[in-house]
């Protein structure tokens, strides 16, 4: 499955009730295509969707916060994952789509495929996590398990290369935080 | 030495979220924070660095709560994408405060040699508002900056000396 796939999967167990931070390059440029608006979609800041998913998520408990990031961006700032993970908040999911690649930049190569990702979460004692390759026939399931259980949640999906030709974010950043604040007004 | 119980309790009263990466020169305010976490309204979030915090303070900033970010202005060097590809291209209003390491008392830390001398024209080539935290008027300044905050959807930047917020 490739990243996008994956993505407008989302549309099926997302709802009013949640906040979406998607990480630069192409996985904002999906979020923004594929999922209900507005969302979080940030265009630079490599490496701090998770920090930014963590802040949203201890402000508001009420609400389900999900952070979509790629390798690349994760290896970036892998810090906020053991931040994210120390603070545990109940209502904070991150998604890794993982193809080993700087994939918006032309595909160069990560080092990603080093972390033994199931060891990794394991050791983050957190209340759910996966790491597995993507395939249509087990990704509902997966979605849901991760979107539902209550705890921080981290599915790490290893996805293979490939996009959409999708039109960029027509909302300049100004408006995407105008955009998104007013849905707490 | 501001008053902690005065100060925090201004915080509190002001700032829904802190979160920052340590500097020597906030010991006495962060060992305060920390006392009093169990029962503070305010949230408080340990960084990896200063960058994270920014992005920390940014979640809170998206949902119409207000965040203080604290570092040293070693992390500086840190927060300059945090900054212009995010906090300013977004317009959020993020209180940041910073010890300013590199002043003659830090003869000895020669770390903090550079970025010292060149503090001011840093802030300056990315366009931030700044000014001291001083302890005579730190109210008065801080609320000055919640003003320029919400009228400018901006970071404000306050310097803080040694001494200011610890011993």
């Amino acid at each position: 499955m490739k990243g996008y796939e994956v993505i407008s999967s989302l549309q099926d167990h997302i709802g009013e009730n949640d906040l979406i931070v998607s990480s630069n390059g192409n996985i904002s440029r999906e979020v923004y295509h594929y999922l209900a608006k507005p969302q979080v979609y940030l265009r630079g800041s490599m490496g701090l969707p998770i920090g930014v998913g963590l802040g949203l998520a201890v402000m508001n408990p009420e609400k389900r916060v999900t952070v979509i990031t790629g390798d690349g961006n994760l290896l970036m700032g892998f810090g906020s994952v053991i931040t994210a993970a120390y603070y545990k908040p109940h209502n904070l999911k991150i998604l890794i789509l993982d193809n080993s690649q700087y994939f918006t930049t032309g595909g160069q190569q990560t080092v990603s495929s080093v972390i033994n990702f199931s060891k990794f979460l394991e050791s983050l004692n957190i209340d759910y996590f996966q790491s597995l390759k993507a395939s249509q026939s087990i990704l509902n399931d997966n979605l849901e398990n991760f979107l539902t259980t209550k705890g921080l949640n981290i599915l790490h999906l290893i996805i293979e290369e490939g996009k959409k030709e999708l039109a960029n974010i027509p909302w300049h950043p100004i408006r995407i935080a105008e955009n998104f604040l007013q849905r707490f007004d | 030495m501001i008053n902690l119980d005065e100060f925090v309790s201004f915080i509190e009263d002001n700032f829904d979220l802190v979160s920052g990466v340590p500097c020597s020169y906030f010991k006495e305010f962060l060992s305060y924070i920390a006392s009093q976490e169990d029962k503070s309204t305010i949230k408080h979030l340990s960084a990896t660095r200063e960058d994270e915090a920014i992005a920390i303070a940014t979640g809170a900033a998206l949902s119409k709560k207000q965040p203080l970010v604290y570092m040293q202005n070693s992390g500086l060097g840190n927060i300059g994408d945090a900054l212009t590809s995010l906090v300013q291209l977004y317009k959020l209003p993020i209180l940041i405060l910073m010890s300013y390491r590199g002043l003659k008392e830090d003869n000895d830390f020669p770390e903090h040699s550079i970025m010292g001398k060149i503090n001011n024209s840093f802030l300056g080539s990315l366009n931030l508002v700044y000014w001291d935290l001083n302890e005579k008027d730190w109210e008065v300044s801080i609320q000055k900056a919640i003003t320029v905050m919400d009228e400018q959807s901006s970071p404000v930047v306050l310097m803080v000396k040694k001494g200011v917020l610890s011993q």
